[in-house]
């Protein structure tokens, strides 16, 4: 426990300082507050609310975030050599995984809690008569989803980057990685899916989080996300070990 | 305390060690020379945990590598021979990292890490960022690092190369001090130098251990110059292949 803290502890002041977390976080906020603008002046009088707009509007761009954020992890020590000190240490290698994973998310978890700003703080009191601004348990549905769904595309990324010491290979790998998992995963749900989703049907990982932002739970998603995350996890500290016996 | 019993690694078909065996007692330094490919590094790395054997054993006060490799490595200091370190923090905080990695208590970290900084003679220099530093104190730094939690195996890879002669003196003593509650194996080719501190040294070649000569055994002119005419054999030998 003590290891996945310093390494976690280590990776989000590295995170803190690095231009390759900076810049996609400043992007992802960028590209999700155009989006949460377009999806409000598009369902102006529609039933969708704030929440669910924001998880909507978050959601797309999850996995960008999440590729260019966990690429650096491994390939970087990679890259360096720094592994050979990380594997030579007395720690196990899921420690190693999960306090890099972790580094991540916490990330990621900060990003969507900006993101919550307007959302939650500007919009409400700017047309208050409009917009009933949203509660305390509609806010933490959504941020479950969209912070399940993260830790899967943060998982896939840190395996991932085991494989490489390009960072570029690792990200673009990644991407390829949580672009087809979604299409794979819920291409059979979209045979299914009832008109009042149609309007969010166009990326189907986005259903999860309309059903979600809605209070509508399904423990079988959530599921889903965490055995997805657990066994990218598994396999990644699996790769770890499979270093040494092949360098 | 260290035993290297008979093993063995291939990189595929190609054989890069071949039933290497030795054993290193507390308070020896051991060093491994050898040419370019002589399994050097690779030996390291298998002593260090980073590399699996693929037959033989390695035990460190009976704790076997393949069977306890936590415990074999929470007794174990290691200096790689490409110095990683991380660019973007200072050398205090650096070795701070390291030493909670390595599951130091919290109360004994500081006193680690300042004892460590005065081995490897850092002292001045612990608020200094890592990307700032030559290539000279970036080893010490290494070196600073491995020593930092009284190891009771320390392995060091190239430990030399690339150190003025100064530096190479420092390190030398800083080793000397470590030697007494640890046993040293040290890879590199510069024999001359570190005849200055080693009790034993292993000539490598082509992934065997061919020679060991205890350095008490022999006027230190004599040992180099042996060993000289064995890896300028193996030269000769190379080239007539070639």
């Amino acid at each position: 426990m003590k290891a996945i803290q310093v390494i976690w502890l280590r990776e989000v002041r590295a995170f803190r300082g690095a231009l390759s977390c900076g810049v996609p976080v400043a992007a992802f906020l960028a590209v999700y507050g155009w989006t949460f603008v377009m999806m409000l002046r598009n369902n102006e009088g529609s039933v969708l609310q704030i929440q669910s707009i924001w998880g909507l509007s978050a959601a797309p761009w999850l996995p960008f975030l999440s590729a260019v954020l966990t690429m650096r992890l491994f390939a970087e020590e990679r890259a360096t050599g720094m592994i050979d000190l990380l594997m030579s240490s007395p720690i196990r290698e899921r420690d190693l995984v999960l306090g890099k994973f972790l580094s991540a998310m916490t990330v990621i978890a900060g990003t969507l809690g900006v993101s919550l700003v307007v959302p939650v703080l500007f919009l409400p009191a700017l047309s208050a008569p409009s917009l009933v601004p949203p509660g305390v348990a509609a806010i933490t549905a959504t941020a479950l989803i969209l912070l399940l769904q993260a830790s899967t595309w943060c998982a896939a990324g840190t395996m991932i980057s085991v494989l490489f010491r390009n960072q570029a290979a690792a990200a673009v790998s990644s991407l390829i990685v949580c672009s087809a998992l979604p299409i794979a995963v819920y291409a059979a749900i979209l045979a299914w899916m009832p008109d009042v989703r149609a309007s969010v049907a166009w990326m189907p990982l986005l259903v999860h989080v309309y059903d979600f932002s809605t209070g509508l739970f399904s423990t079988s998603v959530i599921t889903l996300y965490v055995a997805t995350t657990l066994f990218f996890l598994f396999a990644c500290s699996k790769l770890l070990a499979l270093l040494r016996l092949r360098g | 305390m260290l035993d290297v019993d008979h093993i063995s690694f291939s990189y595929g078909a190609r054989r890069i060690l071949t039933d290497i065996s030795f054993d290193v007692a507390p308070g020896e330094i051991v060093a491994v020379t050898g040419s370019n490919g002589a399994g050097k590094t690779t030996l390291m790395k298998i002593l260090a945990c980073l590399l699996m054997q693929d037959a033989g054993t390695v035990r460190l006060h009976g704790v076997d590598t393949l069977q306890r490799p936590v415990k074999y490595r929470h007794s174990i200091g290691y200096l790689s021979e490409h110095v990683p370190l991380y660019n973007d923090m200072t050398v205090q905080e650096y070795l701070t990292y390291r030493v909670r990695l390595k599951g130091e208590r919290t109360m004994r970290v500081r006193r680690r890490v300042s004892e460590a900084l005065a081995v490897s003679g850092l002292s001045g220099m612990h608020n200094t960022r890592i990307r700032l530093l030559s290539h000279g104190y970036r080893k010490r730094v290494s070196l600073a690092d491995a020593l930092s939690t009284h190891p009771k195996l320390l392995l060091l890879d190239d430990l030399l190369a690339g150190l003025d002669r100064p530096q190479r003196t420092a390190c030398g003593t800083a080793l000397s001090t470590a030697s007494s509650r640890a046993a040293v194996v040290v890879a590199g080719h510069e024999i001359d130098e570190m005849l200055n501190w080693c009790t034993r040294v292993l000539v490598m070649i082509r992934g065997r251990i061919v020679a060991m000569f205890r350095t008490s055994d022999f006027d230190r002119a004599e040992l180099t110059a042996r060993i000289d005419r064995m890896l300028a054999g193996q030269s000769d030998a190379q080239e007539d292949l070639a």
